[in-house]
Protein backbone atom coordinates (compact mmCIF):
# COMPACT_ATOMS: atom_id res chain seq x y z
CA UNK A 1 0.00 0.00 0.00
CA UNK A 2 1.47 3.32 -1.06
CA UNK A 3 1.25 6.65 0.65
CA UNK A 4 0.49 9.24 -2.03
CA UNK A 5 0.45 13.00 -1.67
CA UNK A 6 -2.75 14.79 -2.56
CA UNK A 7 -0.77 16.93 -5.01
CA UNK A 8 0.37 13.76 -6.84
CA UNK A 9 -3.21 12.52 -7.01
CA UNK A 10 -4.28 15.85 -8.49
CA UNK A 11 -1.56 15.67 -11.13
CA UNK A 12 -2.50 12.08 -12.03
CA UNK A 13 -6.17 12.81 -12.57
CA UNK A 14 -5.69 16.30 -14.04
CA UNK A 15 -7.75 17.83 -11.26
CA UNK A 16 -9.01 21.35 -11.05
CA UNK A 17 -8.40 22.56 -7.51
CA UNK A 18 -11.16 24.49 -5.76
CA UNK A 19 -9.75 24.30 -2.25
CA UNK A 20 -6.07 23.65 -1.59
CA UNK A 21 -6.35 22.02 1.82
CA UNK A 22 -3.05 20.34 2.61
CA UNK A 23 -1.66 19.24 -0.73
CA UNK A 24 1.45 17.78 0.93
CA UNK A 25 -0.62 15.39 3.02
CA UNK A 26 -0.47 11.77 1.94
CA UNK A 27 -3.33 9.29 1.75
CA UNK A 28 -3.19 5.53 1.50
CA UNK A 29 -6.82 4.73 0.87
CA UNK A 30 -9.77 5.96 -1.15
CA UNK A 31 -13.51 5.57 -0.75
CA UNK A 32 -16.36 6.03 -3.21
CA UNK A 33 -19.91 6.99 -2.38
CA UNK A 34 -22.72 9.36 -3.21
CA UNK A 35 -24.97 8.34 -0.35
CA UNK A 36 -23.81 10.50 2.51
CA UNK A 37 -25.03 8.14 5.21
CA UNK A 38 -23.24 5.28 3.51
CA UNK A 39 -19.97 7.19 3.61
CA UNK A 40 -20.67 8.23 7.21
CA UNK A 41 -21.20 4.62 8.20
CA UNK A 42 -18.21 3.29 6.27
CA UNK A 43 -14.58 3.18 7.33
CA UNK A 44 -13.65 6.08 5.05
CA UNK A 45 -11.82 7.85 7.86
CA UNK A 46 -8.73 9.60 6.54
CA UNK A 47 -9.33 8.38 2.98
CA UNK A 48 -9.64 10.32 -0.27
CA UNK A 49 -13.35 10.50 -1.10
CA UNK A 50 -14.59 10.26 -4.68
CA UNK A 51 -18.17 11.38 -5.26
CA UNK A 52 -20.47 13.11 -7.72
CA UNK A 53 -22.26 15.03 -4.98
CA UNK A 54 -21.43 18.73 -5.06
CA UNK A 55 -23.45 20.35 -2.29
CA UNK A 56 -22.48 21.77 1.08
CA UNK A 57 -23.29 18.65 3.12
CA UNK A 58 -20.38 16.85 1.47
CA UNK A 59 -18.10 19.06 3.58
CA UNK A 60 -19.94 18.15 6.78
CA UNK A 61 -19.33 14.45 6.15
CA UNK A 62 -15.68 15.09 5.23
CA UNK A 63 -15.14 17.03 8.45
CA UNK A 64 -16.71 14.31 10.59
CA UNK A 65 -14.74 11.55 8.87
CA UNK A 66 -11.43 13.45 8.80
CA UNK A 67 -11.37 13.14 5.03
CA UNK A 68 -8.47 15.26 3.72
CA UNK A 69 -9.46 15.38 0.05
CA UNK A 70 -12.76 15.29 -1.83
CA UNK A 71 -12.56 14.38 -5.51
CA UNK A 72 -15.62 15.31 -7.53
CA UNK A 73 -15.91 13.12 -10.60
CA UNK A 74 -17.27 13.58 -14.13
CA UNK A 75 -16.30 17.23 -14.27
CA UNK A 76 -19.08 18.33 -11.96
CA UNK A 77 -18.56 21.68 -10.30
CA UNK A 78 -18.81 22.04 -6.53
CA UNK A 79 -21.35 24.51 -5.18
CA UNK A 80 -19.82 27.81 -4.09
CA UNK A 81 -20.72 27.19 -0.44
CA UNK A 82 -19.07 23.76 -0.56
CA UNK A 83 -15.86 25.32 -1.86
CA UNK A 84 -16.00 27.99 0.80
CA UNK A 85 -16.55 25.50 3.61
CA UNK A 86 -13.70 23.27 2.43
CA UNK A 87 -11.39 26.29 2.36
CA UNK A 88 -12.42 27.17 5.91
CA UNK A 89 -11.94 23.59 7.12
CA UNK A 90 -8.64 23.08 5.32
CA UNK A 91 -10.00 20.22 3.20
CA UNK A 92 -8.74 19.81 -0.36
CA UNK A 93 -11.62 19.96 -2.87
CA UNK A 94 -10.88 19.07 -6.45
CA UNK A 95 -12.82 18.16 -9.56
CA UNK A 96 -11.72 15.88 -12.37
CA UNK A 97 -13.25 15.37 -15.81
CA UNK A 98 -12.97 11.56 -15.58
CA UNK A 99 -15.86 9.42 -14.38
CA UNK A 100 -15.64 7.72 -10.98
CA UNK A 101 -14.36 4.40 -12.32
CA UNK A 102 -11.51 5.98 -14.28
CA UNK A 103 -10.43 7.97 -11.25
CA UNK A 104 -10.40 4.78 -9.17
CA UNK A 105 -8.25 3.03 -11.77
CA UNK A 106 -5.77 5.91 -11.78
CA UNK A 107 -5.60 6.01 -8.00
CA UNK A 108 -5.17 2.25 -7.93
CA UNK A 109 -2.19 2.57 -10.27
CA UNK A 110 -0.64 5.02 -7.83
CA UNK A 111 -0.85 2.28 -5.22
CA UNK A 112 -3.84 3.60 -3.30
CA UNK A 113 -6.11 0.87 -1.97
CA UNK A 114 -9.76 0.69 -0.95
CA UNK B 1 -14.20 16.40 33.93
CA UNK B 2 -15.63 18.50 36.71
CA UNK B 3 -19.21 19.46 35.95
CA UNK B 4 -21.46 17.75 33.45
CA UNK B 5 -21.73 19.62 30.16
CA UNK B 6 -25.09 20.39 28.64
CA UNK B 7 -25.37 21.48 25.02
CA UNK B 8 -28.45 22.34 22.99
CA UNK B 9 -28.87 22.96 19.29
CA UNK B 10 -31.91 24.07 17.31
CA UNK B 11 -32.28 22.42 13.92
CA UNK B 12 -34.69 23.95 11.40
CA UNK B 13 -36.85 21.92 9.02
CA UNK B 14 -35.50 21.62 5.47
CA UNK B 15 -32.36 23.58 6.38
CA UNK B 16 -29.84 21.41 4.56
CA UNK B 17 -27.29 24.22 4.66
CA UNK B 18 -26.94 24.30 8.44
CA UNK B 19 -26.84 20.53 8.91
CA UNK B 20 -23.52 19.42 10.32
CA UNK B 21 -23.18 22.35 12.70
CA UNK B 22 -24.38 20.46 15.79
CA UNK B 23 -22.35 17.34 15.02
CA UNK B 24 -19.25 19.38 14.44
CA UNK B 25 -19.74 21.20 17.72
CA UNK B 26 -20.29 17.92 19.63
CA UNK B 27 -17.18 16.44 18.04
CA UNK B 28 -15.08 19.51 18.88
CA UNK B 29 -16.36 19.61 22.46
CA UNK B 30 -15.49 15.95 23.03
CA UNK B 31 -12.08 16.46 21.45
CA UNK B 32 -11.47 19.39 23.80
CA UNK B 33 -12.42 17.18 26.75
CA UNK B 34 -9.86 14.61 25.69
CA UNK B 35 -12.39 11.93 24.74
CA UNK B 36 -10.78 9.30 22.44
CA UNK B 37 -11.22 10.00 18.72
CA UNK B 38 -13.04 6.72 18.07
CA UNK B 39 -15.73 7.76 20.55
CA UNK B 40 -16.04 11.37 19.42
CA UNK B 41 -16.49 10.05 15.88
CA UNK B 42 -19.33 7.81 17.00
CA UNK B 43 -20.97 10.76 18.74
CA UNK B 44 -20.49 12.91 15.63
CA UNK B 45 -22.09 10.29 13.38
CA UNK B 46 -25.07 9.93 15.71
CA UNK B 47 -25.51 13.69 15.90
CA UNK B 48 -25.16 14.18 12.16
CA UNK B 49 -27.72 11.52 11.31
CA UNK B 50 -30.01 12.97 13.96
CA UNK B 51 -29.63 16.43 12.47
CA UNK B 52 -30.53 15.08 9.06
CA UNK B 53 -33.55 13.29 10.49
CA UNK B 54 -34.77 16.58 11.94
CA UNK B 55 -34.14 18.38 8.66
CA UNK B 56 -35.77 15.73 6.46
CA UNK B 57 -38.47 14.14 8.61
CA UNK B 58 -39.02 15.79 11.96
CA UNK B 59 -40.05 19.26 10.87
CA UNK B 60 -37.06 20.60 12.76
CA UNK B 61 -36.39 20.18 16.44
CA UNK B 62 -33.79 20.16 19.11
CA UNK B 63 -30.61 18.21 19.77
CA UNK B 64 -29.45 17.92 23.35
CA UNK B 65 -26.08 16.59 24.47
CA UNK B 66 -25.26 15.75 28.07
CA UNK B 67 -21.67 14.82 28.74
CA UNK B 68 -20.30 13.61 32.05
CA UNK B 69 -17.46 11.39 33.17
CA UNK B 70 -19.28 8.19 32.38
CA UNK B 71 -21.16 8.81 29.18
CA UNK B 72 -22.30 10.98 26.32
CA UNK B 73 -26.07 11.21 26.07
CA UNK B 74 -27.46 12.54 22.79
CA UNK B 75 -31.15 13.27 22.40
CA UNK B 76 -33.20 14.60 19.52
CA UNK B 77 -36.62 15.98 20.21
CA UNK B 78 -39.11 16.94 17.53
CA UNK B 79 -42.79 17.65 17.27
CA UNK B 80 -43.02 16.17 13.80
CA UNK B 81 -45.29 13.48 12.36
CA UNK B 82 -43.98 10.65 14.55
CA UNK B 83 -42.93 7.20 13.37
CA UNK B 84 -45.82 4.78 12.71
CA UNK B 85 -43.65 1.64 12.67
CA UNK B 86 -40.39 1.97 14.61
CA UNK B 87 -39.27 -1.57 13.83
CA UNK B 88 -39.46 -0.80 10.12
CA UNK B 89 -37.80 2.60 10.53
CA UNK B 90 -34.67 1.09 12.04
CA UNK B 91 -34.34 -1.45 9.23
CA UNK B 92 -31.52 -0.67 6.86
CA UNK B 93 -32.85 0.49 3.50
CA UNK B 94 -36.27 1.57 4.70
CA UNK B 95 -36.96 5.24 4.03
CA UNK B 96 -39.79 7.71 3.67
CA UNK B 97 -37.55 10.53 2.45
CA UNK B 98 -38.66 12.55 -0.54
CA UNK B 99 -36.94 13.18 -3.87
CA UNK B 100 -35.01 16.24 -2.76
CA UNK B 101 -33.35 14.43 0.13
CA UNK B 102 -32.56 11.45 -2.09
CA UNK B 103 -31.01 13.58 -4.82
CA UNK B 104 -28.65 15.01 -2.22
CA UNK B 105 -27.53 11.56 -1.16
CA UNK B 106 -29.76 11.25 1.88
CA UNK B 107 -32.80 9.09 2.37
CA UNK B 108 -31.07 5.78 1.77
CA UNK B 109 -32.59 4.28 4.89
CA UNK B 110 -29.28 4.30 6.72
CA UNK B 111 -29.74 7.08 9.24
CA UNK B 112 -31.33 5.23 12.16
CA UNK B 113 -29.28 2.05 11.54
CA UNK B 114 -26.12 4.19 11.58
CA UNK B 115 -27.23 5.76 14.85
CA UNK B 116 -28.08 2.39 16.40
CA UNK B 117 -24.75 0.90 15.36
CA UNK B 118 -22.82 3.68 17.06
CA UNK B 119 -24.82 3.85 20.29
CA UNK B 120 -24.60 1.73 23.45
CA UNK B 121 -28.15 2.70 24.36
CA UNK B 122 -30.73 3.40 21.65
CA UNK B 123 -34.31 4.33 22.50
CA UNK B 124 -37.12 5.84 20.46
CA UNK B 125 -40.21 7.36 22.02
CA UNK B 126 -42.70 8.30 19.34
CA UNK B 127 -46.34 9.08 18.83
CA UNK B 128 -47.95 9.59 15.47
CA UNK B 129 -49.03 13.22 15.18
CA UNK B 130 -47.11 14.37 18.27
CA UNK B 131 -43.44 13.83 17.57
CA UNK B 132 -40.42 11.72 18.29
CA UNK B 133 -37.71 11.67 20.92
CA UNK B 134 -34.60 9.67 20.21
CA UNK B 135 -32.27 8.96 23.10
CA UNK B 136 -28.83 7.48 22.67
CA UNK B 137 -25.99 6.95 25.09
CA UNK B 138 -22.35 6.21 24.41
CA UNK B 139 -20.45 4.88 27.39
CA UNK B 140 -17.05 6.41 28.03
CA UNK B 141 -14.11 4.17 28.89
Amino acid sequence: MASVRISEICAEIGARVYSEGDMARAVERAAVGDLLSFVMGSDADGAAWITVQTHLNVAAVAVLKDIPVIIIASGREPAADLTERCQTEGIALVSAAHPVFDICVKLGRLGISG
Amino acid sequence: MADPIHLEYEVAADDYQAAGAASNSVKETLKMLGVPTAISRRAAIITYEAEMNLVIHGGGGKIVANIDEKSVELMTIDEGPGIPDVEKAVQEGFTTAGDRAREMGFGAGMGLPNIKRNADVFEIFTEVGSGTTLRTVINLP
